[in-house]
């Protein structure tokens, strides 16, 4: 038997209902991921790719479907285990980086480690080494308001793989960097891609995606191309 | 997440918007110090009344009275006590003693040039009315006759002072008795002291009778029946009630008292609980500004691994900061205001009761700090539950 697929899902499906009207975000979608592999999600703003990127990493339920995240069913997680889902088996990279200002940066990026207990010496040390391995080591000790943006995003993916995740998540990451900071960032996905990290990123930039060894296309919530 | 983290992260919270930490935390030291206050001057008004009734007696005496209580409470019924009252009682479980007083019909000394009006109670050898008050000379001995034992502010009529009192004679009446002790007239000033068969000879005498024809017509003025231990008092309070005669017990006095306090107390901490209300209310307030204000934050927390739980137990650590200190501040509040008030009352009446006004003992002390923890966590219940239920996504989204 294979290991199982980093992702998983069928027939996923996620209305969200507006007063009389329901929409549906996800109109069905059945798609895998296999471990180690860099997939971009790529589609105009409201296709229903964050959707699918915030199902996967446990922020939302769907309403209809199944899926699997490293071989866990995410449905059958009530809330307390959905956050150890989110604490250990994925990382999230967001657009706006959601990094709290009033914590050093060594103290974000070990943040995740406090919700899954990791005494406060080991989980600074651990946050410092994936700092040094993002090439952070300078800026550990600042605060989040001293960094530049694209600083920021290596501290928060820093922060996305303190835990060791089975797959990293990132939301339009390059969405608030400039070219040459976006670029840079970018090639940290190939390069932790190359180290065997499983990436799925979504955005709606064709030049994005294709860093990516695979892309799929999204509208109007279904998968229209692989 | 542990609790040490929790609890560090919590304080960073609490100390991040110390304005209004310090606000809130001000108004729950101000619930807890009224709490403190009135429940001090309660207890020190309740210890001041427990002692002057310690002072009178002891705890474990039932003094049986020659009279039944009337069937309405108001009007009482002569009865005579009897040997056999005594034998009765003797037999009774939990009756260390039984004393018999009976009050002779004579009146007053004379002696040194003043007359005073005097009691003469006679009393058993080793009665509890007779020990360990003296000034000078012995109590009562078995085998004692025609001798007194004799209030102090007396026998210094007597004589110039208590000690040389001992051995000179005053005369009750007709009846001329040593004195061989000098008690503390705090007891009584009026009561001399003397052999209970002295005394029925005497009532005797005046009505004609013999000493036992007294003892069985008129009976015993009344007895001090001593229990083995106060918590027993109740129930030789019963056997007595069951002979037909009335009793009166220190013991029952105190535990009216107690209960009296009990409902002063209670009113009075109602009076500060309104404070600590009103406290809570500030919490509740601040907590849901604090969960308004990090609404971002939770939701980043949640994304990152932050349990439901997790986040309910970091609120209601903020709400229990706010308790813990407005407690301790609140206490030590109250001492420090119960120390100036106790002083300037002394100082605008020195001649106030020794005694302290204000008694804060540490089961008071604690129990404030527990109100006041009680109070913030419950207040930061509900905020707290709220941050809990915060969905993740809609609190990332947040401006």
């Amino acid at each position: 038997m294979n290991a199982p697929l980093a992702v998983e899902a069928v027939g996923l499906e996620r209305n969200y209902s507006s007063g009389h009207a329901t929409v549906a975000a996800l109109a069905g979608v059945t798609l895998g991921i296999q471990r180690g592999e860099f997939v971009a999600v790529m589609g105009p703003s409201g296709s229903g790719k964050s959707t699918l990127l915030n199902i996967v990493a446990g922020l939302e339920r769907p309403t209809g479907g199944t899926i699997r995240v490293d071989g866990e069913d995410l449905a059958t997680l009530n809330e307390e285990a959905l956050a150890r889902h989110r604490s250990k088996r994925v990382g999230m990279v967001f657009q706006a980086f959601n990094l709290l200002p009033r914590f050093r940066v060594v103290e974000n990026v070990a943040l995740p480690l406090a919700f899954s207990g990791v005494p406060t010496a080991e989980r600074l040390q651990r946050a410092r080494a994936m700092l040094d391995r993002l090439g952070m080591t300078a800026r550990a000790d600042h605060r989040s308001n001293e960094l530049s943006g694209g600083e920021l995003q290596r501290a928060a993916i820093a922060r996305a793989l303190i835990g060791d995740p089975a797959i990293l998540l990132a939301d339009e990451p390059t969405g608030n960097l400039d070219s040459a900071n976006g670029a840079a960032l970018l090639a940290l996905f190939e390069e932790l891609h190359t180290q065997g990290q499983t990436v799925l990123l979504v955005t709606h930039d064709a030049q994005i995606a294709s860093h990516a060894g695979r892309t799929i296309r999204m509208r109007d919530g279904r998968v229209v191309d692989e | 997440m542990r609790p040490g983290d929790l609890l560090a992260m919590s304080l960073g919270n609490y100390g991040r918007a110390r304005l209004r930490s310090g606000l809130t935390t001000a108004g729950v030291a101000i619930g807890t110090a009224l709490v403190v206050l009135l429940i001090a001057l309660a207890t020190g008004a309740e210890d001041n009344v427990r002692r002057s009734i310690f002072s009178i007696g002891d705890l474990r005496l039932v003094t049986v009275q020659p009279f039944q209580p009337g069937a309405n409470g108001l009007s009482a019924v002569p009865r005579t006590i009897t040997d056999d009252t005594v034998a009765k009682l003797k037999g009774v479980a939990h009756v260390d003693g039984v004393y018999r007083q009976f009050d002779a019909p004579l009146g007053m000394v004379v002696e040194g040039g003043d007359d005073a009006t005097i009691r003469p109670q006679g009393i058993e050898p080793g009665a509890p009315i007779d020990r360990g008050d003296l000034l000078a000379g012995r109590h009562l001995e078995a085998g004692d006759r025609a001798v007194a034992v004799i209030p102090g502010n007396i026998a210094r009529l007597v004589a110039p002072n208590v000690g040389a009192a001992i051995g000179k004679t005053v005369t009750m009446r007709v009846y001329s008795v040593k004195i061989v002790g000098v008690f503390d007239e705090q007891a009584s000033q009026t009561s001399f002291r003397i052999p209970i068969d002295d005394a029925l000879l005497a009532g005797a005498e005046n009505r004609g009778l013999t000493p036992d024809g007294i003892r069985e017509t008129t009976g015993y003025s009344g007895l001090a029946v001593e229990a083995d231990d106060s918590i027993n008092v109740a129930d030789i309070v019963k056997a007595v009630q069951e002979l037909g005669f009335s009793s009166f017990s220190l013991k029952q006095v105190v535990e009216q008292i107690d209960q009296g306090f009990g409902v002063f107390k209670g009113i009075l901490a109602g009076i500060g609980g309104v404070a600590l209300l009103v406290a809570a209310i500030g919490i509740a307030n601040t907590m849901v500004m604090s969960v308004l204000e990090r609404t971002r934050e939770i939701g980043i927390m949640k994304a990152v691994g932050a349990s439901p739980r997790d986040i309910r137990a970091l609120f209601l650590a903020e709400a229990a900061y706010v308790g813990v200190f407005g407690g301790i501040l609140g206490l030590a509040l109250g001492l420090a205001g119960g120390q100036i008030i106790d002083r300037v009352i002394r100082q605008l009446n020195p001649r106030t009761n020794p005694a302290a006004i204000f008694v804060v003992g540490p089961d008071l002390a604690l129990g404030a700090l527990a109100l006041a923890l009680g109070v913030a966590l419950l207040a930061g219940f509900l905020p707290a539950r709220r941050a809990m239920r915060m969905s993740a996504l809609s609190a990332l989204r947040y401006e």
